[in-house]
């Protein structure tokens, strides 16, 4: 692999300019650090039309090798560009462009979620089946317990302490410590990973 | 034709091809998959050109002062360096540009991670021991130390479950200190106990979904 020394410099040089108008308040570095956020979103802006571009070389590869389910593929490609081009004639904003947001992204993506519904009964059943332990217990014990104290009964409608005791301190006592350790080991992983790639131990531009 | 009822009928068509896989994978599913992404790509695109590369890139490369536009410089450069990264042949050309999107992410997410979750979430942990102001305010200060209790005990011992550092003994076998190792159990309890919290509210989000999309289904038919 060829060493990056360019890459390098430039990721350690504006990672630490950044970090200076995060922590340190002086005028000049926050002014400073606002450009290169900004300059950053640019690029990543470009960087999503360059993550576009791959996936219509690859599923282009796909229809030109005649490869299996390469119809998929035409599927994909037409949807991406027609709608690419109403988008970029029209605007994201233009009543055709909404009409694509409501008739197909927001029903998908619901009915994506609704299949999430009865996938999560099987695995749930599949974990009981496969690895029946204290903790799988725990685990599913909890979220019953939580839907159930959660509904409205036919006749009785909440169930009373468990409704309006258990899950509320379920809630926002242990289930929040939990979650308070849980989200502090995301934030000590975000930020070592972070550093990591600060002193360039971790380099995902390449080099060695 | 109205335009609602073409996107009713469009709606209804990809929610049956999708809900189709509750009987099995199918090639109507997989039309509906291929659809949304190629639409919900060409819509990103559609976005990236319109909010982000137009009013901030192109537009003050013509209208801006002097100054402002040979400081855009740097961002087209980069830019331009980017696209390289399309082909496989010129990629290495767009080091430099991934270079400054790791760099300046890497210090966006450690100032997020310091100032937006550790240093806030210390604090919530510390503030239910706040007795003094818990009494001024009117509050119960036994219940509320119970509770800090509770959860200062569930965030430490959750931590501790990803603790992995351990030391090797003579004879050669790896274990983690005793009291980390008791820690460690309890925060397994913790974590079950929360991520049972989490499925049961990601549960009754995908029921609610599925109740919606089959209310849908039955609208159509005016049910």
């Amino acid at each position: 692999m060829k060493k990056r020394p360019v890459a390098t410099i430039i990721a350690i040089s504006v990672g630490v300019i950044v970090l200076l108008g995060t922590f340190i308040p002086i005028p000049l570095f926050a002014t400073v650090r606002l450009e290169l956020v900004q300059w950053a979103m640019i690029l990543a802006g470009v960087a999503v039309l360059v993550g576009i571009g791959n996936l219509f070389s690859v599923h282009f590869q796909k229809i030109r090798r005649r490869e299996k389910g390469s119809v998929y593929s035409v599927t994909l490609l037409v949807a991406m560009l027609a709608t690419l081009f109403v988008g970029v004639m029209v605007g994201p904003s233009h009543a055709w462009m909404q009409g694509a947001v409501e008739a197909i992204i927001i029903p998908v993506e619901a009915s994506l979620m609704a299949l999430l519904a009865v996938t999560l009964v099987y695995a749930s059943i599949r974990l009981l089946r496969r690895r029946a332990g204290l903790m799988s217990v725990i685990f599913l014990g909890t979220a019953a317990l939580i839907l159930l104290a959660s509904v409205s009964l036919p006749l009785i409608g909440e169930i009373p302490f468990l409704s309006d005791w258990i899950r509320p301190w379920l809630m926002f006592g242990p289930a929040a410590g939990g979650a308070r350790g849980l989200l502090l080991g995301v934030a000590l992983g975000a930020l070592l990973t972070g550093l990591r790639a600060l002193f360039a131990f971790d380099r995902p531009y390449g080099g060695k | 034709m109205p335009t609602e009822l073409i996107y009713g009928a469009i709606s209804f068509l990809l929610t049956l091809m999708v809900l189709s896989y509750l009987i099995g994978d199918n090639a109507l599913f997989r039309f509906a998959i291929h659809v949304f992404v190629g639409v919900s790509a060409g819509y990103v695109a559609a976005v990236a050109i319109y909010q982000v590369i137009w009013p901030y890139l192109l537009i003050p490369l013509v209208t801006a002062s002097m100054l402002e536009r040979a400081l855009l410089v740097v961002p087209l450069v980069f830019s331009a360096l980017i696209l390289m990264k399309i082909s496989p042949r010129l990629s290495w050309l767009g080091g430099p540009a991934v270079g400054y999107l790791v760099g300046a992410g890497a210090a966006v997410a450690i100032g997020g991670a310091a100032l937006g979750t550790i240093l806030p979430q210390v604090n919530a942990a510390a503030e239910p021991f706040d007795v003094i102001g818990l009494i001024q305010r009117g509050g119960n200060p036994w219940q509320s130390v119970f509770n800090g209790v509770v959860m200062l005990v569930g965030t430490i011992s959750t931590l501790a479950y990803f603790h992995f550092g351990a030391s090797r003994k003579t004879d050669g076998s790896v274990k983690r200190n005793g009291l980390i190792e008791a820690l460690a159990w309890l925060g397994k309890l913790f974590v079950a106990l929360t991520l049972g919290v989490l499925f049961a509210g990601v549960y009754a989000a995908a029921l609610s979904a599925f109740v919606e999309r089959i209310q849908s289904l039955l609208s159509l038919f005016g049910f």
